[in-house]
């Protein structure tokens, strides 16, 4: 009798800690993945310090919030092909309007560039409501307008921004140097937030529900068409945070970036990252690392003396061996239930 | 095209007598494609008069032939729930690697050419049929390794000619008849019954249909839901293969970037069209409609003397025009 007790205990413990596996495996093994490379990376090239962190880190950021845009419309049930054209638009207005503008100013267009590109984006997921066209062909469309409208906003490369204004995103007022922290802090702020809201709040935790079943969500008194028009308006005022770091890189706005590369590229950081696309499932927490790795590949792949053009193919044959080996875990999850 | 069905549609409705316009346009969503085609038609003659001739008319079919091969493929794996983002890179590495064989014997290069579509196709059908990998991945990664790989074989073991093959260029780019009827749109006619007869006609086509309607319906029913892909994406790879021949004709020389653009036009000529994206729904009839009106489109925005900033915006403004009001017409029936 007595004994019975500590068995139970200890059943209870290991159903918690498979529960947790279940639930958060997949985030902590991108994490842990990210940091078995980064260790790695560090003993392939001579010297590892602040710069190399502060560069993969600044490089990366674009990545990771282009990812949570993403991220934000997937778990959503929807999908957005025009986070890409939205980055290059959004570049592309502030190099034009924050040239030789001291920081109070530069501060202030940039949090208009931000209201904007959430109220377009929201115009976009309402067009999607309304007119019950798959999101795939309206952002397809939203791709072109946005990269359309960069070039009308700003015909060739050129512009600048605010030195400040550079350090805040790159942690040097030139874009490179080798002080990570503002970076980190600017990508950090952000994700919190939105990771709060989408897990904590009504308002978020309705993306959930429309995402895994929207007739569900509708008849449980979920209104799935403002859920919808707000999350492409989070997904548009990442896209202009991806923008603001586009710029502060390289000093410049260049409004002929291939937009539908870069949308590629937050796609695969969200597969990786376990959001499911089918919609419903996944968590911003896990686009982080995995946006990171996609970034990090091509540092080591060059580090490791592989050329370029080499790398590119490893990429694309890694993210489809990742998809493979997630392919069968689920196939086997779903016929052990 | 659709008018030759029969004129007394299936209609249940209990007034047959007060059928509105609206509603009988309703029954037949294509109808409305053809009026719009020709609307366009007609605005671009008025935006350039010299527009309504042969020459004209022919240089916005010569847009369309490569929309409208690229986006069979499309419309038979959008048939299955799937896409093919790497359609393009498909088109462009057959038409590299043609080019570049062109030296060693015309039929030579166009058998490697179709062979790159075949393999690279045939890979993604098994990652997406038997790996279940998601086709938006599986076809993007393939796009990336396609691009990665061409990049650095372009500077080693295919270094030689970028100059595609006379009889390729005559395909491509000529035409007969006295310079009326460019070969491509015989290329493109061929291709257009054999995939209308695929579909309609075969019981491949009728599994790709089912497949996307309803994937487990399917499978009990005995289909086997990865031999149809793998069929499926290695007929999308073949006929990127054929699009990236034609282009790399018409323009006579390839780089890597030959028919990249062609990438989205060939989703959008398929959702014109009114092929579902989530499968299940879609004709090559619908899509070769949508592939002409893309064609004037680019017409009218090149006589419109817009700049490429102006096209863009109203390509995609009218793109998802477009498809919403395809869609309006498909909802009401």
């Amino acid at each position: 009798m007595t004994a019975t007790t500590p068995v139970v205990v200890q059943q209870n413990r290991s159903h918690a800690w498979r529960r947790w596996v279940q639930r958060h495996g997949w985030t902590a093994g991108i994490w842990i993945l990210l940091l078995v490379l980064v260790v790695w990376y560090s003993t392939l090239i001579p010297r590892f310090g602040g710069f190399q962190v502060s560069t993969i880190i600044t490089g990366g950021t674009a990545w990771i919030f282009l990812g949570v845009a993403q991220a934000v419309v997937v778990i959503a049930g929807g999908l957005d092909l025009g986070v890409g054209g939205m980055l290059v638009l959004t570049s592309a207005t502030a190099a034009q309007l924050m040239e030789g503008q001291p920081l109070g100013v530069v501060i202030l267009i940039a949090i208009g560039i931000v209201i904007v590109a959430a109220v377009l984006n929201g115009i976009v997921g309402w067009i999607i409501t309304v007119s019950k066209v798959p999101d795939i062909v309206v952002t397809l469309g939203s791709l072109y307008i946005y990269q359309g409208l960069a070039l009308m906003v700003l015909p060739k490369v050129g512009g600048g921004t605010n030195d400040s204004f550079r350090w805040m995103f790159t942690g040097s007022e030139n874009g490179i140097g080798s002080n990570p922290w503002p970076a980190i802090v600017v990508i950090i702020i952000p994700v919190i937030v939105v990771a709060w809201w989408m897990g904590r709040t009504k308002g978020g935790l309705s993306l959930y529900a429309v995402g895994s079943d929207p007739t569900a969500a509708f008849l449980s008194g979920v209104r799935d068409a403002k859920t919808k028009i707000v999350a492409f308006a989070v997904a548009g005022a990442f896209g202009a945070l991806a923008g603001f770091s586009s710029v502060s890189i390289s000093g410049v706005g260049n409004p002929t970036t291939d937009g539908g590369i870069l949308t590629l590229n937050s796609v695969a950081a969200i597969v990786i990252g376990g959001v499911a696309l089918t919609g419903g499932i996944g968590s911003v927490i896990a686009v982080v690392p995995a946006a990171m790795i996609l970034f990090f590949f091509n540092p080591i792949l060059s580090a490791l003396g592989v050329d370029p053009n080499q790398a590119q193919v490893i990429q694309g044959v890694l993210i489809v061996f990742v998809m493979m080996i997630a392919g069968v875990l689920e196939w086997r999850r779903l016929r052990r239930t | 095209m659709t008018d030759t069905s029969t004129t007394t549609t299936h209609d249940e409705s209990s007034e047959p007598t007060k059928t509105s316009i609206a509603s009988r346009l309703a029954a037949r969503p294509q109808l409305v494609l053809v009026f719009v085609l020709i609307a366009l038609i007609l605005v671009t003659g008025i935006i350039e008069p010299n527009y309504l001739s042969l020459v004209g008319l022919k240089n916005s079919l010569v847009w369309a032939i490569p929309i409208g091969i690229l986006a069979a493929g499309q419309t038979i794996l959008m048939l299955t729930g799937g896409i093919d983002l790497s359609i393009a890179m498909i088109a462009t590495a057959s038409a590299y690697i043609a080019a570049n064989q062109s030296p060693n014997g015309t039929a030579f290069a166009i058998v490697v050419g179709l062979l790159v579509g075949l393999i690279a196709g045939t890979l993604n059908g098994i990652g997406v049929g038997v790996f279940r990998v998601n086709p938006l991945i599986m076809t993007l990664a393939m796009a990336g390794i396609l691009l990665g790989l061409f990049t650095g074989w372009a500077t080693t073991i295919f270094a030689g000619s970028t100059r595609m093959n006379d009889f390729v260029r005559t395909i491509g780019g000529g035409s007969f008849l006295g310079g009326r009827v460019p070969w491509a749109a015989v290329v493109w006619a061929g291709v257009a019954i054999l995939v209308i007869l695929l579909l309609r006609r075969t019981g491949f086509g009728r599994n790709l249909y089912a497949l996307g309607d309803n994937a487990i319906a399917s499978r009990l029913s005995g289909i086997r839901a990865w031999q149809v892909l793998v069929a499926a994406y290695a007929i999308s790879g073949i006929l990127g293969s054929v699009a990236g021949l034609i282009v790399g004709g018409r323009i006579g020389s390839v780089d890597l970037q030959l028919v990249g653009f062609l990438l989205l036009p060939s989703v959008a000529a398929a959702v014109i069209g009114g092929t579902s994206i989530f499968g299940g729904v879609g004709t090559y009839t619908g899509t070769i409609l949508g592939a002409l009106i893309l064609g004037v489109l680019q017409s009218m925005l090149t006589f419109l003397g817009a700049g490429q900033a102006v096209q863009q915006v109203l390509y995609g403004s009218i793109v998802v025009g477009l498809s919403w009001m395809y869609t309006r017409l498909a909802a009401r029936q």
